[in-house]
C-alpha cells in the first residue's frame, strides 16, 4: 500500500432501530486496486457500501476522501466526490438504448436540443477505453443485450463520469462462464486504469482472480482487511464463517468449534442470493 | 580496443529508437518524442526527416490544436505502406495477417486445418495462398519488409491427441522448414523469416501491445493441446539456445504423476492440461477448448465432480506458477489460451497455492492477469518479430534503396 488512500472509513457505526448492523468498521481503499468485500449474508456488506454511497447516513464514524474529511449524507454528495455504485439489479432501462442509458438524467445539451453526437461519441469512447468488443452498436436497445453485456454497460456508465471509486455489487452473479470471465477482466481493467474498485462477491474465485485486498466482514465487524497475496482460500472462508483464522481476524471473539480445513467449503454457488434483495 | 561508438553508430541507434517509439506508441508529436527519448529537439527533427525520406514515417500538422503557439508536428508510422506478413499455425487453424508499421492489422485471414499431423506441404499450402491474396490487395508501392511465423510443431499421439512437440528444436522441424521454403520462394525472395514458438510470440505481443505493457519481466502461459510458456526477462524474450526456451509444460511438478508424451513423468502438462481436467471430471477425452469450457460451465452450475476437478487442476496450476515466480521473479504472469478461463474459474486455488509456495517478497509484487489480445496474440507477436530487423537499423536494410551514408550527409542540418 502506498500513498494516500482514496477513501478511508474509520469507526463506522450504523444501527437500524435496535439492530446494530455495523460496529466500529474501519475500511480503506486505494486507487488502482480492487478491494474485495466479502462476508456472509447479513454481515453488513450492503449496508457498508450504502453508507459509503450516501444512501444511508452514518450514525458515527469518519469518512476521509483523498486525505480530506468529508460528510456523505446523500447520494448526490457521493456523486460529487466521484463515488458510483453499480447495483446488483443494474438499474438500466430496457426500453432505452446504450447511449440513453449511460447519460440518463445527465444528458448533454447543445442549445435546447440534446447533443446526441457528443453523447454517442463519449459512450463509444468509454466502451473502447474498457476494451469492450462485445457490444455491436451503442444504439442497441438494452433489452436486446445479454446479461454480461448489461453488466458491461452498467459498469461503463459508472466510468463515464470520471469517477474515482466504483462499487460493484455481485457483478458476476447469474452470468455464464464466458461472460463472467469478460466481466472479471473488465473489473481488473478498471483498477489498472487507476480507479479504486470495491467488489462485493460471494464467489471466492472471482475474489482471488481480481482483488489486491480482501476485507472480510463478520456480523457487522471488520474481521480483517488483508492483501490477497497473504491469505489462502481456506483462511478467507474461515474469516467469513467465524470471524478469525489463526492470527488473523477478531481475536477477542474466539469461539469454540470454529470450522477447520474449510478448503472443502464450497462458496462457488450462492444459495442465499435471492434472499438478499 | 575500440574507443566507443562512432557518431554514425549513435545516429543509427537513435533512428532505431525513434522509429521503435512511433511503432509501439503510435502517432506522437515531435515535442513528446523530444521529452520521451531525451534527445535534442533539432536531433529529433533531423532523425524524423531521415525516416520520412525513407518512407517509414509521415509528419503532419495535428488536427485539433487546443493550445496557443506553433503546433508540434505529429510523427506517424507509415502503416499502409510498410508492412510485414505474419503467420500462426494453431491446433485447428492457420492464420495469416498483413500488419503495418505501428502494429496495425491491415488484413487478416484464416483457414481451417484438420487437427493432427499432416504432411508439411499440406499445412503450408493454404498459408501461402492467404499470403498471396493479401499481397495482391496491398496498395501499389507498399513495401513488404519481413515475415514472422508462430510455430507449434505437432506430433500425432496414439490417442489422437495433438500436442506441442516437447523435444528437438524448431530449426530442424520439417513443418517450419517447408514453410520457410515455400514463403521464401513465393512471397519474398531475400528476407530471412523470423520464427519462434507460439507462446514466446504471444508473450512478446502481450509485452508490446497487450496486458503487460511496461512490464520488463513477464511470464506468459499458453494452454491449448499442451502447455506452453513464453518468458520476457529484462524486456527481451528469453528464447534459450536454439529458440526452445520456456517449455514450462515439461517442468516436473509431481514425480509420482502420470507419464508424459515427452517420456518423463508428472510434467506440469500432465497435471493441468486438457487431458488432466477432462479425466478428473470423468469426461471423455477430446473436444479441445470446447471440452474444457464444458467442464468449467458444469462447475459453475454446481456439478460437484466438475468442481472437484477444477479445484484440483487449479491447485496444480498454482504449484507451477509458484515455481516460476520463485525462479524468475516476474512482475506479471499472463494466462492465455485455455488457461485464461481455467485460471479465472480456479483463481482461489491458484492464488492460495502461490501464497503458500511462493516466496513472500516475490509473490507480493507479481500480478496475475489474463491475456488482453486473446487468440491473436501469437500472430501479433510474429509481426513484432518480423519488424525487429527494421527497427534495429531502419535505414541500413534492403528495405530502403537509399544509401544511408548519402542520406546522412544530405539531411544533416535539417531541423
Amino acid at each position: 500500500m502506498n500513498g494516500t488512500p482514496t477513501l478511508e472509513i474509520r469507526g463506522l457505526n450504523k444501527s437500524f432501530g435496535p439492530v446494530h448492523v455495523l460496529r466500529d468498521v474501519d475500511f480503506t481503499i486505494h486507487a488502482g486496486q480492487v478491494t474485495a468485500l466479502v462476508g456472509d449474508n447479513g454481515a453488513g456488506k450492503s449496508t457498508l457500501v450504502k453508507c459509503i454511497g450516501g444512501i444511508y447516513p452514518m450514525d458515527s464514524g469518519q469518512c476521509i476522501f483523498e486525505g480530506r474529511p468529508v460528510t456523505v449524507n446523500h447520494p448526490k454528495d457521493a456523486a460529487r466526490l466521484g463515488i458510483e455504485i453499480v447495483h446488483q439489479d443494474l438499474a438500466l432501462c430496457d426500453n432505452l438504448n446504450i447511449v440513453e442509458n449511460m447519460f440518463l438524467g445527465r444528458e448533454r445539451r447543445s442549445g435546447i436540443v440534446l447533443d446526441e453526437l457528443t453523447m454517442e461519441r463519449r459512450a463509444a469512447e468509454t466502451l473502447a477505453s474498457l476494451s469492450v468488443r462485445t457490444v455491436i452498436s451503442v444504439r442497441q436497445q438494452v433489452a436486446s443485450l445479454s446479461g454480461g453485456q448489461r453488466q458491461t454497460v452498467a459498469i461503463a456508465k459508472a466510468v463515464l463520469w470520471n469517477n474515482k471509486v466504483v462499487i460493484l455489487d455481485e457483478p458476476t452473479a447469474a452470468l455464464g462462464v464466458a461472460q463472467t470471465a469478460q466481466v472479471l477482466e473488465l473489473v481488473r481493467r478498471l483498477a489498472d486504469n487507476g480507479l479504486a474498485v470495491i467488489l462485493i462477491s460471494h464467489n471466492m474465485n472471482d475474489v482471488f482472480a481480481v482483488s489486491d485486498h480482501i476485507a472480510a466482514l463478520y456480523l457487522g465487524r471488520m474481521a480483517a482487511q488483508v492483501p490477497a497475496t497473504e491469505v489462502t482460500h481456506a483462511q478467507v472462508v474461515e474469516l467469513i464463517t467465524s470471524g478469525h483464522s489463526g492470527p488473523l481476524g477478531l481475536q477477542s471473539q474466539q469461539k469454540a468449534g470454529s470450522p477447520e480445513g474449510s478448503d472443502d467449503l464450497d462458496l462457488v454457488t450462492d444459495p442465499g442470493k435471492g434472499a438478499q434483495r | 580496443m575500440r574507443a566507443g561508438p562512432s557518431q554514425e553508430e549513435i545516429r543509427r541507434h537513435n533512428l532505431g529508437v525513434l522509429l521503435r517509439s512511433v511503432h509501439v506508441h503510435g502517432a506522437t508529436s515531435r515535442a513528446e518524442l523530444t521529452a520521451n527519448l531525451g534527445l535534442n529537439r533539432s536531433t529529433i527533427g533531423a532523425l524524423t526527416a531521415e525516416l520520412a525520406t525513407a518512407g517509414l514515417v509521415t509528419e503532419e500538422i495535428p488536427r485539433d490544436r487546443g493550445r496557443a503557439g506553433r503546433p508540434s508536428l505529429v510523427v506517424r508510422p507509415e502503416s499502409e505502406m510498410v508492412y510485414v506478413l505474419a503467420f500462426a499455425i494453431g491446433v485447428d487453424r492457420v492464420t495469416a495477417a498483413r500488419v503495418g508499421l505501428g502494429g496495425l492489422v491491415l488484413d487478416r485471414r484464416e483457414a481451417p486445418r484438420a487437427p493432427g499431423q499432416a504432411p508439411a506441404e499440406e499445412v503450408v499450402a493454404p498459408l501461402v495462398d492467404l499470403a498471396r491474396q493479401m499481397r495482391d490487395l496491398a496498395p501499389a508501392g507498399a513495401r513488404h519488409i519481413g515475415t514472422g511465423v508462430a510455430v507449434t510443431p505437432m506430433i500425432r499421439e496414439r490417442d489422437g491427441q495433438v500436442r506441442p512437440r516437447a523435444y528437438g528444436s524448431w530449426a530442424s522441424d520439417p513443418l517450419s522448414e517447408a514453410l520457410t521454403e515455400a514463403i521464401r520462394a513465393d512471397v519474398n525472395g531475400d528476407f530471412p523469416i523470423a520464427r519462434l514458438g507460439t507462446a514466446d510470440l504471444a508473450a512478446l505481443a502481450e509485452h508490446t501491445r497487450g496486458v503487460a505493457i511496461g512490464c520488463a519481466n513477464v511470464i506468459y502461459l499458453h494452454g491449448d493441446a499442451g502447455i506452453g510458456g513464453g518468458i520476457i526477462a529484462a524486456g527481451r524474450p528469453l528464447t534459450g539456445h536454439g529458440g526452445n526456451g520456456g517449455e514450462v509444460g515439461h517442468m516436473v511438478v509431481n514425480p509420482a504423476g502420470k507419464p508424459c508424451c515427452c517420456g518423463s513423468r508428472g510434467c506440469w502438462e500432465t497435471e493441468i492440461g486438457e487431458h488432466a481436467l477432462l479425466t478428473a471430471a470423468g469426461r471423455p477425452i477430446g473436444g479441445g477448448a470446447a471440452g474444457i469450457a464444458a467442464v468449467l460451465d458444469a462447475a459453475a452450475r454446481g456439478d460437484a465432480e466438475a468442481q472437484t476437478a477444477v479445484r484440483k487442476v487449479g491447485d496444480w496450476l498454482g504449484f507451477g506458477v509458484a515455481n516460476l515466480v520463485n525462479i524468475f521473479n516476474p512482475e506479471m504472469v499472463v494466462f492465455g489460451g485455455t488457461l485464461r478461463e481455467l485460471y479465472l474459474a480456479s483463481a482461489a486455488q491458484v492464488r492460495s497455492r502461490l501464497n503458500r509456495n511462493g516466496l513472500q517478497a516475490y509473490r507480493e509484487h507479481v500480478r496475475l492477469r489474463t491475456s488482453a489480445l486473446g487468440d491473436d496474440a501469437p500472430l501479433l507477436g510474429a509481426a513484432e518479430l518480423a519488424f525487429e530487423r527494421l527497427l534495429a537499423d531502419p535505414l541500413n536494410d534492403q528495405v530502403t534503396e537509399l544509401d544511408s551514408t548519402g542520406t546522412m550527409t544530405a539531411q544533416s542540418g535539417v531541423t
